[in-house]
């Protein structure tokens, strides 16, 4: 990583020797409208995904936490998302929003006409955010899960002897006892959003226009394509501060919980 | 009571719809992606066409194999998913059980250097990771696309947490009978830690699996080329239909979950399930 700074500071093409040019890469990406529109969709992206993730997998988790017959089945099954290879979920998707595909076949009866999901700049963001909490949901749903089933029966049997309401109990009871979990899933959400490039790579390919283009996809075209290896690691150390933000709130997360349990 | 009884069913019943619509919603795109590796071809982006396949054409697959060189792209994943897999479980195991139970000057901050080293993902490092593979001149090589991935700063901690429960008097008395490390290592802790290290084989296995931006960057010879990129170039081509694709896909699907299914009893208990009806 230092090596990267170092070379954010540099015009390093592979082929000449690097020449020290302080902070110009830096400059020059501030002012490239490419630059703050990918900087803007992947703090979007981030986001749409860490929220809906969360709350996603928190729905899930409560749902099969109800302890209806079979719920192990589906969960197993529901967990299958996450396992599937992200090549095949991206062009599985590609083809399920074609405007000719199943989900337009689907909505057709609720009358809504054609919609080409991917090529509109309006919806292909979305889409690609649904694609990923699909993708995660299922995983944080068993993240959910197990610190559903560690907190102890006897509190929400005491609660209901009061008479609470299930509303309450889930207000008063679930919620404070989670809070480490859910804060957990919120920084690993939004680590993992932070570093995606296959999904808008296969099933937008960044746009249209620039649209749906994240950090990690210019850092691959400008270091890879155009061989600006300085100007890539300079976007690089970008996407590393967004990434060191949620780190450090983990890692304080990891000490805390340490301490609590020693 | 009567009227308990009742409102208690009903809720089982309108619990157990919800449970069946998500899991549907969830599953739906793999069936359907199954489903269409036997579609004929013009049948898939059919708005009047059923899902299920009217007439079954098993010969995609076949061709989708012929098509590229697929049989030689799932070798080179399989052979650097499977060394990855290995080397991790492997190094998480001992630097897992070195950190967990070895009290030695600066422990604590051999932890969190690792944790904050290695926990950047290769999305950030490209660009130093290649220069360095690079000068290994071992570009287009299998060393070169499993290198980065040998060992998983997330494993290391993960096998960590589950060995510091274990409690030391079981290591002190296999020392006292003169035990060495790795057989303390072997025979005592690596039993009790089994769930968490299935949990971390799976996750390296899918993870080396689904490698997709580091190999695209460091191979440029069709020889070395994994399945994703296959994959890539074949969605390029617009002469291949998608059934042929949507066969590939479950192809590389397949293995992933065979390995989830083997080892599913111990990942449950690893993610801490093992209280779930």
């Amino acid at each position: 990583m230092m090596w990267a700074v170092g070379l954010s500071l540099t015009n390093y093409d592979m082929v000449s020797t690097p020449h020290f040019i302080g902070l110009e890469n830096y400059r020059s990406l501030l002012a490239d409208h490419v630059f703050r529109a990918t900087l803007l969709n992947t703090l979007i992206y981030i986001g749409g995904c860490t929220v809906l993730i969360t709350l996603t997998g928190l729905g899930l988790a409560l749902v099969i936490n109800l302890g209806i017959p079979g719920s192990r089945y589906c969960m197993m099954a529901m967990f299958l998302t996450n396992l599937m290879p992200v090549i095949a979920v991206c062009l599985v998707w590609k083809y399920l929003l074609h405007p000719l595909g199943p989900i337009a076949q689907l909505l057709r009866p609720f009358g809504v006409g054609r919609v080409d999901w991917i090529t509109n700049s309006a919806t292909a963001m979305p889409a690609i955010i649904v694609v990923t909490v699909w993708r995660f949901a299922p995983y944080f749903m068993i993240v959910f899960l197990a610190g559903l089933l560690a907190i102890p029966k006897d509190y929400y049997e005491a609660a209901q002897v009061d008479g609470a309401n299930a509303l309450w109990r889930f207000w008063h009871i679930t919620i404070p006892l989670l809070a480490p979990t859910i804060f957990f899933v919120v920084v690993v959400a939004a680590l993992l959003s932070a570093r995606i490039f296959l999904m808008p790579y296969i099933i937008t390919g960044g746009g249209p226009g620039n649209a749906t283009r994240v950090l990690s996809m210019l850092i691959y075209d400008t270091g890879f394509s155009y061989l600006k290896m300085g100007r890539a690691s300079a976007i690089s150390v970008v996407l590393f501060a967004i990434m060191m933000a949620f780190t450090l709130l983990q890692m304080r997360l990891f000490t805390h919980s340490e301490r609590a349990g020693a | 009571m009567m009227m308990d009884r009742v409102v208690r069913r009903w809720r089982t019943w309108l619990g157990l719809m919800a449970l069946c619509a998500l899991t549907l919603a969830f599953i739906f795109p793999i069936l359907w992606m199954t489903l269409s590796s036997f579609q004929a071809g013009d049948k898939m982006f059919d708005l009047t066409a059923s899902w299920i396949p009217r007439e079954w054409h098993f010969e995609n697959y076949p061709n989708a194999l012929g098509r590229a060189r697929f049989p030689l792209y799932f070798l080179n994943s399989a052979v650097i998913s499977i060394v990855v897999t290995a080397s991790n479980t492997l190094f998480c195991v001992l630097a897992g059980y070195g950190l967990a139970k070895f009290r030695f000057p600066g422990d604590r901050y051999v932890l969190l250097i690792i944790l904050s080293t290695l926990m950047l993902p290769i999305e950030v490092t490209l660009v130093p990771t290649f220069l360095i593979v690079h000068q290994f001149d071992w570009v287009n090589t299998y060393q070169g696309v499993a290198a980065p991935f040998l060992v998983d700063a997330f494993g290391i901690f993960l096998i960590r947490q589950s060995m510091i429960s274990i409690p030391i008097d079981y290591i002190e008395a296999a020392r006292m009978d003169g035990a060495g490390e790795l057989r303390i290592l072997w025979r005592i802790i690596v039993p009790q830690c089994r769930p968490a290290i299935a949990v971390l084989t799976i996750f390296s296995f899918r993870e080396s699996w689904d490698q997709f931006i580091w190999p695209l960057t460091v191979v440029a010879d069709d020889d070395m080329r994994t399945y994703p990129l296959g994959l890539v170039i074949f969605n390029e081509d617009y002469g291949t239909p998608p059934t042929e694709q949507m066969a590939i896909a479950v192809l590389a699907t397949i293995p992933v979950f065979l390995i989830f299914l083997s080892l599913q009893r111990a990942i449950n208990k690893g993610f801490g399930l093992s209280g779930l009806k």
